[in-house]
């Protein structure tokens, strides 16, 4: 209502005369008129004495949830929202009008209340002296899905054997010292760990166990730098370091038969008893340059150069007890007592120049150069003691080393040229190559390593057309040619196209349109890759009126995947196709009403997303819901929501799951 | 349709012949570049002489007429602007702003002052992008966030700084800070990749628990895809999956060589975890289908069958990850078992 009354009564201000020329004045004139004005605005202070110290919003409430139909694993798994009172989401700026502590705030925060993700944002800020962010986030991950690795599911067990339930938890801090000024220091801290239980297989020689798992790992970031912005260059130096652990635990102390179903020599392989631990230290020191020059008026540089060498050490104890075999000997124990110490280390450098130049007015040419290139030297020394009975079998020291080695460069030059002053033209050309070496697999007869190249032409074109401002249209197309490639799904002979145009129809109407388009492909006779990628997307934003009354936003999106490989049985090596098909359609639409025209009326809102899908795993899944919005009293309202998730799958309908979810609440807007 | 014959060409281009053709292209536009520079700067002083022959009384350049005249007419824009981040510039005494905050990105104001005509006064939201992003960049171009400018998509398209940044708005609304409304604003234009997130397996975007820039770095970054980096050079997804960084004793190629979307759809997928395949066998099998040669195999790609006992006929042998339960790499074990 007092955005609306302001509006009014600013409404005739538009209708006034245009301020006399200044040209009739005499400079004297002017010179009182600005003294006067400036006492005039000293005396009446309009920003601060109007300005209100608070503003945003607050949503709190309650969610009831009914019964979950169907699978309450997978609704965990997908969903996973619950009952109770919650903090939605609070949305505030904080103004300190004494400017003591800081001149302005931010907070932003959802989900508290046991919602499985909360996240608050502080954004703090002191002009010219301070600004201090943080960023938090709790996200709880439940991943219980009967159809992923389920080796019995077809006993009719529907068990998931790499299941669990954990929670990341996300910290960032940062303080950026005199920002906007040429010398700019920061200090950052980050901390990212997760926890949580869950399901996860030991191994051993012809069987697997299903064993519960302990999940603890934290990773510590320390980082300082300072940013050097002057006016015709700018640098940053960073300095920073990592800590990490992962402290994995597996252990079991009831009998488990295993997945192996049958009998091996006579003899049921079983285990009674495991303890085992990963304690995983690691550490790492990084540093990164940035910098970026313009210094001439058609010349910018810009470059980084990126170091990075993570360590780790990983201390593993394995004890099992029950009834093994080595199967290479077939040599069957009972009990296995293991020891490993491994060590890897990871030095990463990375860099990239480019240029961009603007010979005319009309021409751009960019040119860049990009190097990233990593080693991972590691080795392992593994004690292993097999027991038969409580004597002593097998002792055996076991020393490993490995190499893995990664280079990756790439080189582009892009030309755009302005044809008209609503039409530019691009086009250009990357080379990227590269190779890596890694240890081979347990069948390679090439020797102990094997070995990838990367060498891809691509040819690179596109334009932008905005004849008027209320249309613009973005065309990228992308050719390659490769005659190496680390993989067998890598991209290789490739087109890649994206077509993206909006239009202003009517100051009320805005149109959308996405198109992309992936096709790759693979002709060496002993891989014949066939893939294809297609969305076509159409957006409508509909708000007459700026949306007084009614608003419609509507997305729709078709897409297309198909891929098609061969690949070798192992057991007897003959060639397969794997085929793979999605095709899905995706609608989201919401539809606003506001029943009263005016900014404080009641509202509606319905609408949701839903997808469907056929091929390899068709799937369904929609989410419709309803808002309603009203009034109570001037910074209070009351708002009701529904929401309904419907999930299910083809052939895999007993993970489907049906519920509704009902919101009530109330929103303070200051 | 229309690129057929040049795709063929194209494909049968040899790569020293590709070099070569860029490096030919590459020396073409320096020279033009260089034979412009003498011809640019000759044609000014002849400009110059002809705009004063035929311009008697040369028009009086505007001038800065400082931010307090501005506030006279636009007073609720003066008003929103105290809130807005970038009122900071009135006190910029670096790049000489100082008192001018208005006219940094509006251009010298007096004639419009004096006329009060939008035409005497420039509005960098109806210039066009490239034009616009030149006003930003004048401050912002030597500034980190820029380092990848040039290499991300925005640029190249020419998607204006405007476009996602409100200069006169209060601070909440420069650009948007909280998750949702960082996501609402990507997928205004990004609406395929948004689609995605509707499917069953995605990452927590719909949710308001991550954001698009948690991912992507809408400025542009060295990496593919403008994909964010972490400690310094690594690619983004290990901020959050840091447990799968490593340096592990025993490394699966496809994370370190392709990164994470060599098996998973980040954006969301219709199968579990987010997979490319609808079963892990295919997800492992269609790389891992190199037929051991004495040679290198099959053309250098990395990935061998396993073993014969894998028989997929057996259920247990069907879900890869029940034994090599560590596949993002192992500390102890080279088939990554443990």
């Amino acid at each position: 209502m007092r955005y609306l009354l302001a509006f009014l009564l600013a409404l005739p201000l538009m209708g006034q005369e245009p301020a006399p020329k200044a040209e009739e004045k005499k400079p004297e004139d002017k010179k009182e008129e600005k003294q006067a004005a400036g006492e005039q605005k000293a005396a009446e202070s309009p920003a601060p004495a109007t300005e209100r110290a608070v503003t945003g919003s607050v949503d709190f409430g309650y969610r009831f949830v009914s019964d979950v139909a169907g699978s309450l694993q997978t609704y965990r798994s997908v969903v996973n929202l619950g009952e109770g009172p919650k903090l939605f989401q609070a949305d505030l700026n904080i103004v300190d009008p004494s400017k003591k502590l800081f001149d302005r705030m931010t907070l932003f925060a959802s989900g508290w209340g046991g919602d499985p993700y909360n996240t608050t944002r502080i954004d703090l800020t002191k002009e010219g002296v301070c600004r201090f962010t943080v960023d938090y986030r709790n996200i709880a991950y439940y991943n219980f899905l009967p159809s992923f690795a389920d080796p019995t599911i077809g006993q009719g067990v529907f068990l998931n054997q790499r299941a669990f339930d954990i929670h990341r938890r996300f910290t960032n801090v940062q303080l950026d010292l005199r920002p906007g000024r040429r010398i700019v220091p920061y200090l950052a801290y980050t901390r990212d760990s997760g926890y949580g239980n869950g399901v996860t297989s030991f191994v051993s020689d012809s069987n697997e166990y299903p064993v519960p798992t302990e999940y603890r790992d934290k990773t510590d970031n320390f980082r300082g730098g300072v940013r050097v912005e002057m006016n015709r260059w700018h640098l940053t130096l960073e300095q920073g370091g990592t800590t990490f652990k992962d402290d994995q635990r597996a252990f079991a102390t009831q009998t488990n038969p295993g997945n192996r179903t049958t009998p091996l020599s006579g003899q049921r392989l079983v285990l009674n008893g495991l303890n085992q631990a990963y304690g995983i230290r690691g550490d790492s020191i990084y540093s990164r340059a940035l910098f970026t020059a313009s210094p001439v008026s058609w010349a910018n540089i810009y470059g980084q150069f990126l170091y990075s060498q993570p360590k780790s050490e990983a201390h593993y104890s394995q004890n099992n007890q029950g009834l093994f075999v080595v199967l290479q000997s077939l040599t069957f124990f009972n009990a296995e007592l293991d020891q490993l110490n491994g060590q890897a280390k990871q030095p990463r450098t990375s860099g990239s120049f480019g240029v961009e130049l603007k010979p005319v007015r009309r021409l751009r040419v960019i040119e860049s150069v990009n190097t990233d290139r990593l080693h991972v030297s590691s080795s392992a020394l593994l004690a292993e003691r097999l027991f038969l009975g409580n004597a002593p079998l097998t002792s055996d020291q076991v020393f490993s080393a490995s190499r893995f080695v990664w280079n990756y460069n790439r080189q582009q030059v892009e030309v755009l040229f302005d044809l008209t002053s609503k039409l530019t033209l691009r086009g250009g050309h990357r080379f990227e190559w590269g190779d890596s070496n890694a240890p081979a697999s347990v069948l390679s007869q090439s020797g102990p390593q094997e070995s990838g190249e990367l060498r891809r032409n691509v040819g690179l074109a596109g334009f932008s057309f905005r004849p008027v401002q209320k249309l613009s249209a973005n065309v990228d197309y992308e050719a390659a040619s490769g005659d190496r490639t680390y993989f067998r799904t890598s991209l290789q002979n490739y087109h890649k196209a994206r077509a993206r145009a909006r239009y202003q129809l009517l100051p009320s109407l805005s149109l959308g349109a996405n198109l992309s388009l992936l096709k790759n492909d693979n002709p060496a006779p002993s891989i014949q890759y066939d893939f294809l990628s297609r969305q076509t997307s159409f957006s409508a934003d509909w708000r007459p009126a700026g949306g007084k009354r009614f608003g419609l936003l509507g997305e729709y999106t078709r897409y297309t995947l198909r891929s098609d490989l061969t690949y070798f049985v192992p057991q007897d090596l003959t060639r397969e196709r794997s085929l793979y098909r999605d095709n899905g359609h995706l609608i989201t639409a919401m539809a606003d009403f506001n029943l009263g025209g005016q900014v404080h009326a009641p509202k509606i809102s319905f609408g949701g997303s839903l997808f469907t899908s056929s091929g390899s795993r068709p799937a369904r899944y929609y989410q419709p819901s309803g808002r309603f919005l009203v009034p109570l009293v001037r910074y209070v309202q009351w708002f009701a929501e529904w929401r309904y998730y419907g999930f299910s799958e083809f052939f895999y309908n007993y993970e489907g799951f049906r519920t509704h979810h009902f919101m009530t609440g109330l929103r303070l807007t200051m | 349709m229309h690129g057929a014959p040049n795709r063929k060409l194209f494909l049968h281009l040899t790569e020293e012949k590709a070099r070569r053709v860029a490096g030919l292209f590459v020396v073409i536009l320096l020279s033009a570049c260089c034979s412009l520079f003498p011809t640019r700067a000759q044609e000014k002083p002849q400009e110059a002489v002809k705009a004063a022959e035929k311009a008697p009384e040369p028009a009086k350049p505007a001038e800065y007429a400082g931010s307090d005249t501005c506030q006279a007419c636009h007073e609720d824009i003066h008003k929103a602007f105290q809130k807005n981040p970038h009122h900071f510039v009135e006190k910029d005494n670096k790049r000489g702003w100082e008192g001018k905050a208005c006219e940094s990105c509006h251009g010298p104001g007096s004639k419009h002052a004096e006329s009060v005509s939008p035409a005497d006064i420039s509005n960098p939201a109806k210039l066009r992008p490239a034009q616009a992003d030149q006003v930003c960049l004048k401050c912002h171009l030597n500034q980190p966030t820029h380092a990848g400018r040039l290499q991300g998509g925005h640029a190249r398209n020419q998607v204006s700084c405007m476009s996602c940044h409100a200069m006169h708005k209060g601070p909440s609304t420069l650009v948007a800070r909280s998750a949702p409304a960082k996501n609402q604003l990507c997928a205004s234009c990004h609406t395929s990749e948004w689609a995605q997130f509707a499917k069953p397996h995605k990452h927590r975007l719909p949710e308001g628990a991550m954001s698009c820039v948690d991912c992507h770095n809408p400025h542009g970054s060295y990496l593919w895809k403008s994909i964010q980096t972490v400690n310094a050079n690594e690619p983004g997804c290990f901020k959050c999956h840091s447990d799968k960084r490593g340096p592990f004793v025993f490394e699966h190629p496809p994370v370190k060589l392709e990164g994470c979307t060599s098996c998973h759809e980040p954006h969301g997928s219709a199968n579990p975890r987010m997979l490319t395949r609808q079963e892990i066998r295919f997800v492992c099998l269609e790389c891992h289908a190199n037929l051991p040669t004495p040679t290198a195999a099959s053309a250098g790609v990395i990935g061998g069958p396993p073993p014969a006992f894998h028989d997929l006929r057996n259920p247990r042998f069907r879900n890869c990850t029940i034994c090599h339960v560590k596949i993002h790499g192992s500390q102890a074990s080279r088939e990554l078992t443990r």
